[in-house]
């Protein structure tokens, strides 16, 4: 089944209003074209989840999408705090989020029990500090302090997640939705296998015959995929191994603009409410800095030794 | 005799301060800045044979920039391998491998315990942080936990706002109560002023040497508890020719290390 789609679709058919998310990504393939499409069509009360939230995250929150997250961690990395979620949660702007907070190790492992349909699994983290203490909108359900069945010792078990919908970038998929990846994988493959249907959008549509060319490099398989979408330098101001690298300038400029209520929203209304689209998005990226500077992003090209798979 | 040039700046002798603690053959989870200059100030002189990891995902990297974040595009190409955070946090580190995990924070206390969540309330916070991202389970997981901090009562408080990562929590014992690996918890904290250790006893950190320019009285000033100093306090051994080389001419040629000292790393 071809599924591939504008999207505006993609979203609109298949994010509603409530939802749990897991958004992919890790400053690597972050699927910034499928955050501003959420921001564009107004949604409202998700819960979003993924391990080392960025920017993507905190303009989410900026933009009075986000109920709840199921955080581990998030900053503008190079540029410090990010600037949204402090404003929600020291002064209720838009409105205070509710956060459940776990760590880079729990989460993973939480959403790796979801994409295997377990119901909970043990970690080794969190004991001995105050991320035990504080519970969040999982209340007792955040975890569990058992004594082992098998030894008797004290174990610790958390939840399994699975995410409504998962929104994942990657280098390429065939038309029915085999999504390859290649480089830093962050929680995607588990994030979006955790998750009931996935979208995916990807710098290039390829062939199956293509995909099959090194199979071992698909992270989901095209039957948990409801969209798929063509949508070249869909992670910018992140970047995608192989295509383009990370925008610095970008990020700083996203930093500058967050600090205040109003320039966070004057940059919401350049970039995502004035653009229709990740093709506008481009043109305006164009327009704005130059085609130089579009081009110094674009990345070398280095291509390793093909694999065989033949017998 | 080793030779100490006397022109090095704070962050690097910092730096130097946690390239020592590293062993040849460690296996060492770094973060960006100070970690990884220090991984790599070891690999180039006495630990050739350590291997660094990324908990985004990535094993061996072999960057031809400085990386600016766990997960940096220049981390990719020539990486001996790269998965992610299941296999670098949970096979890896939680596997029982790691070695070595560089952390900092915002406060750390006597324990080893660090807040990177909030100052103030956790519930009307006065700055909210960041969070833990892999910091929690590297302090709870890491054979040897090396943390960075600066050097000011505020930063070393008698108590936490928030214990986001676990040190020796509230002494001996703790760890080994809550059946947390053994032979693991912090092993040093490089301030900007001095290097502490903690006491295998106590499980408290104390003063093992102080930085070029600083005095014991000064250290503990800067301390929010009534820090112990060791029988054998001695001056920290200033950077060495060979680890200011490896750092100046490979490592950070442009000298990028200069933007801890405005961050207050002096």
């Amino acid at each position: 089944m071809n599924k591939v789609t504008t999207m505006q679709k993609a979203v609109a058919e298949n994010i509603h209003d409530g939802n749990f998310v897991y958004i992919g990504g890790y400053i690597c393939r972050t699927p910034f074209s499928a955050v501003h499409e959420l921001i564009r069509q107004g949604k409202k009360d998700l819960t979003i989840t993924r391990s080392n939230a960025a920017d993507d995250f905190d303009m989410l929150i900026g933009a009075g999408v986000v109920k709840r997250f199921i955080s581990t961690f998030i900053s503008l990395g190079v540029y410090g705090l990010a600037r949204c979620y402090r404003r929600s949660l020291e002064k209720g702007i838009p409105h205070i989020i509710e956060v459940e907070e776990y760590t880079n190790l729990s989460l993973p492992m939480m959403l790796m029990a979801g994409a295997m349909g377990m119901p909970f699994i043990p970690v080794k983290d969190l004991l001995g500090t105050d991320l035990m203490k504080i519970k969040g909108f999982l209340g007792e359900s955040k975890y569990k302090l058992i004594d082992s069945p098998f030894d008797g010792k004290p174990v610790l078990i958390v939840p399994a997640l699975n995410p409504d919908v998962g929104i994942i970038h990657v280098q390429q998929a065939d038309e029915n939705g085999n999504a390859q990846i290649w480089g830093i994988g962050g929680d995607c493959k588990y994030g979006a296998n955790a998750s009931k249907k996935v979208i995916v959008s990807c710098e290039r549509i390829v062939s199956r015959e293509m995909i099959g060319k090194d199979p071992s490099r698909t992270i989901v398989p095209d039957f948990k995929v409801v969209a798929v979408v063509e949508e070249p330098f869909a992670s910018h101001p992140g970047y995608t191994p192989g295509f383009y690298d990370q925008d610095f300038g970008f990020g700083y400029l996203y930093k500058e603009a967050s600090s205040t209520e109003e320039g966070f929203h004057a940059f919401l209304k350049e970039w995502v409410h004035d653009v229709p689209d990740r093709a506008a998005y481009i043109q305006h990226f164009i327009d704005r800095f130059g085609y130089a500077a579009y081009k110094k992003l674009q990345a070398k090209f280095d291509y390793g030794y093909p694999v065989s798979y033949e017998y | 005799m080793n030779e100490h040039p006397n022109d090095y700046i704070k962050p690097e002798l910092m730096a130097c301060c946690g390239a020592r603690e590293i062993m040849d053959g460690d296996v060492v989870v770094v973060g960006t800045g100070f970690p990884t200059m220090s991984a790599n100030i070891a690999k180039h002189t006495h630990a050739p044979r350590a291997v660094l990891l990324q908990e985004s995902g990535v094993y061996d990297a072999r960057p031809r920039r400085p990386a600016l974040s766990v997960g940096d595009a220049c981390l990719n190409p020539g990486a001996a391998m790269i998965g992610g955070l299941v296999d670098v946090m949970g096979m890896f580190l939680q596997g029982g491998w790691v070695d070595v995990g560089f952390l900092s924070g915002s406060q750390v206390d006597r324990f080893g315990n660090i807040n990177t969540t909030c100052i103030g309330s956790y519930d009307q916070p006065k700055s909210r942080l960041p969070g833990s991202g892999g910091a929690n389970p590297i302090g709870a997981l890491a054979k040897r936990g090396l943390i960075i901090v600066q050097h000011d009562p505020r930063r070393l408080p008698a108590r936490l706002d928030f214990i986001t990562t676990p040190g020796y929590i509230d002494g001996p014992g703790a760890r080994e109560k809550l059946n947390m690996p053994p032979e693991t918890g912090p092993s040093i904290i490089v301030t900007n002023k001095a290097v502490l250790r903690f006491d295998p006893d106590t499980k408290e950190a104390f003063v093992a040497s102080y930085h070029p320019g600083h005095t014991i009285d000064e250290i503990r000033r800067s301390t929010g508890w009534n820090i112990q100093v060791a029988d054998d306090v001695h001056e920290t051994e200033p950077p060495r020719v060979e680890e200011l080389s490896a750092l100046r001419n490979i490592l950070d040629p442009h000298r990028m290390i200069k933007i801890y000292e405005g961050k207050g790393y002096v």
